[in-house]
């Protein structure tokens, strides 16, 4: 069936068959005249791609090419896909990069475990939206949110972006733009048709110039979190 | 000599990166980081170019000896060439 949906301030119609991106997408459902854009997954590449991916099932096929189809999508919209757990404290987005398995969102379930979740709520656990509107740059929750179903139908700006690694002590440092480059080239949909590499490069010279940069090193502890946080916002407040 | 087809140089927050584009993006997703003097001579070498015109644009454009220069992107050139990043 058709939904539409609006994901990042974008108008969507989205086909959908099964229930799982369906249930991610009920708090994305919206009324609108006119699409910005269409997801449509044909049947016949649906079948080559559960050929390709035997072990999944039929739903997160549709889950995980609906989701690429949409941060395809979201490059042409002055927006990109961050792979990242999000987190919102005081009306700011924190997300946390790193790869699969490192412990993005087990740092920023911590963080909600922390200040509670009526100050803290996750964004987006695996894949949020930042996008560039008025020379602002703002992150977004979308039905897309990896394993979970952590994520939140909001807009909220960018605070920090912070790169984490495991580490046995909790230590978190300012990192330059150029040593950030190479790893959030390895978080997003890189794609592969000059002028849509041109659009993402320009908009990480934005993102890069203008958003605190951070690497942590961080185990699972309450002390991570002060770590990170007081890192983050060392003029002013403390915890 | 000229840089192979599928690279794109571009300034990001101040630095100059090479990143692949196209069928070439399928082998390599790394990053290539360039210097200011790397980043003026990759893009002559995109439109293509011999050893001595390098030579005459960098000596107008550094202040540089002409030694210097010359042993720079010699230098230079074997990186590229040990990269595969240049066809003749």
């Amino acid at each position: 069936m058709i939904k539409k949906l609006k994901v990042a301030d974008i108008n969507i119609d989205i086909d959908l068959k099964y229930d799982k991106t369906i249930r991610q997408s009920e708090a994305y459902e919206a009324d609108f005249e006119k699409c910005n854009v269409s997801i449509k997954i044909p049947d016949d590449s649906f079948e080559e791609l559960k050929a390709e991916t035997p072990y999944l099932s039929a739903e997160d096929v549709e889950y995980i090419y609906t989701g690429s189809a949409f941060y395809e999508a979201l490059l042409h919209f002055n927006g990109f896909m961050l792979h990242s757990s999000g987190v919102v404290v005081d009306n700011y987005a924190y997300l946390f990069s790193a790869d699969p398995g490192t412990g993005k969102s087990t740092h920023t379930d911590l963080w909600v475990r922390f200040f509670g979740s009526d100050r803290a709520k996750i964004i987006n656990d695996d894949k949020p939206a930042i996008r560039m509107l008025d020379d602002k740059i703002y992150v977004y929750g979308t039905p897309w949110s990896g394993k979970t179903d952590q994520n939140l139908n909001m807009r909220v700006p960018l605070g920090a972006i912070v790169f984490l690694e495991r580490s046995e002590h909790n230590h978190i440092e300012r990192i330059e733009p150029k040593e950030a480059i190479p790893l959030i080239l390895q978080q997003t949909i890189r794609p592969r048709e000059q002028e849509v590499m041109i659009k993402l490069l320009d908009m990480l010279d934005k993102v890069l110039s203008n958003i605190k940069l951070y690497r942590l090193g961080c185990n699972i502890s309450e002390e991570a979190v002060r770590v990170s946080y007081n890192g983050i916002n060392m003029e002013g407040k403390t915890l | 000599m000229k840089i192979k087809e599928g690279y794109l140089l571009r300034q990001v927050a101040g630095s100059n990166i090479v990143v692949p584009v196209g069928e070439g993006s399928m082998d390599f997703s790394g990053v290539i980081t360039l210097n200011e003097v790397g980043a003026f001579i990759w893009q002559i070498l995109e439109k293509g170019a011999d050893k001595q015109e390098i030579l005459d644009k960098m000596l107008a454009e550094y202040d540089v000896s002409r030694e210097t220069a010359e042993k720079d992107i010699d230098e230079y050139i074997e990186k590229l060439r040990g990269a595969e990043l240049i066809a003749d």
